[in-house]
């Protein structure tokens, strides 16, 4: 009966995807929701619990979550993990302090079975502030070189103005779609 | 009994596991070619459109299962900042594909260093080696003939490995089939050496 159900289903039109958007606080994880949503640059203050948006690229429908970055609730991250189709890791590309965290706090997420079919996708972002980190060194310093069972991709972006989003939502959109 | 007849069961279904490095130049057509291959391979699947693949920064990987045994393909950026993470996966590598933009005249000697720099890499001595001339589709491109000499002078890093040179085109499939089946033996051949990955 289910199998009909989704046969039906896909019939109908895909499924809405379901997207986390996740890093430490102040990457620029809300900016870069509502900047996919409205497509403008929002006012943010910290994010204390979620924002979820339905977004649309190119006909396809994203459920987007927003997780708030702090270090105190980050561990209710992994209440959302179940169903999740892709993951958007958000890395400040300015903040070399704290890129250490921001690499433990993926490897600890990625290690969790719920998201073992997840597609990632790093934003190296606030490429637009100088002395900022390459994506070479942003690839380098996540240690993405360990992950050898999961397909991901890495774009440097700049969520206020806008720069290299809609590459990213090509790419999730086209291996999302692939993978069906 | 249950441990028996689940050991068993592990047994008849169970394949060796292999990993495949798919390396070159940025634009020689890597990841064009894996969805090539995934395509060929696998029932039902649909590749995805290559118009719409772009520059890979990071990694793609696929799965497919031919001949008795299921290869990993790691399929990597090829940009020149991201050269310096190639030899992250070379241990782990029980062959590597190394893919040629035939059309691509002026930077031949560009994808000749890299290549001899890889070649030259201890970690992957021996390891069975599979060389793409890929766009085959378009007209007045090198051939085989005209690729072979250029990568051979490197000849002593070769040495006794398998190694196989031939044409394809990862956009009309044509010759992935003949590539991957080679390389699926020579792997086999070399598992003496590099056994099969372990998984837990």
């Amino acid at each position: 009966m289910g199998g009909v159900l989704s046969y039906f289903r896909g019939l109908l039109g895909s499924r809405e995807m379901r997207i986390l958007i996740l890093g430490l606080d102040g990457a620029g994880k809300t900016t870069i929701l509502y900047r996919l949503q409205v497509g403008e640059v929002v006012t943010t203050i910290p994010t204390i619990g979620f924002n979820v948006e339905q977004v649309t690229y190119k006909n396809l429908k994203f459920q987007v979550w927003d997780l708030g970055g702090q270090t105190s609730i980050r561990p209710y991250w992994r209440c959302y993990y179940s169903n999740t189709d892709a993951i958007i890791y958000v890395v400040d590309s300015a903040d070399r302090d704290r890129i250490g965290i921001s690499k433990d706090e993926l490897l600890y997420m990625l290690r969790e079975e719920e998201l073992a079919g997840a597609v990632l996708v790093v934003l190296a972002n606030k490429q637009d502030m100088e002395g900022c980190m390459t994506v070479a060194e942003v690839h380098h310093a996540l240690g993405l070189e360990n992950l050898k069972n999961r397909t991901f991709q890495i774009f440097k972006t700049s969520a206020t103005k806008g720069e290299g989003l809609d590459q990213a939502m090509d790419w999730l959109s086209n291996t999302l779609q692939s993978r069906k | 009994m249950y441990t028996l007849l689940h050991g068993f069961y592990k047994y008849l279904t169970q394949k060796d596991e292999y990993c495949v490095v798919i390396l070159g130049l940025d634009n020689a057509g890597k990841t064009t070619y894996l969805e090539a291959a995934k395509t060929k391979f696998t029932k039902n699947y649909k590749g995805m459109n290559p118009g719409k693949i772009t520059t890979t920064v990071g990694l793609n990987i696929g799965t497919i299962d031919v001949q008795g045994v299921r290869l990993n393909f790691w399929d990597l950026g090829g940009q020149h900042e991201l050269q310096s993470l190639w030899d992250k996966y070379y241990q782990e590598s029980h062959a590597v594909i190394y893919v040629i933009d035939s059309n691509d005249r002026d930077r031949m000697d560009e994808s000749k260093v890299i290549f001899d720099k890889m070649i030259k890499n201890d970690l992957l001595s021996g390891v069975p080696l599979l060389i793409l001339a890929n766009k085959q589709d378009l007209p007045d491109v090198m051939g085989v003939r005209d690729i072979k000499p250029v990568f051979q002078q490197a000849g002593g890093f070769i040495g006794r490995r398998d190694c196989l040179t031939i044409p394809v085109s990862a956009l009309t499939g044509e010759g992935v089939d003949e590539g991957i089946k080679w390389l699926v033996d020579a792997i086999k051949r070399h598992s003496i050496v590099r056994p099969p990955r372990v998984n837990d």
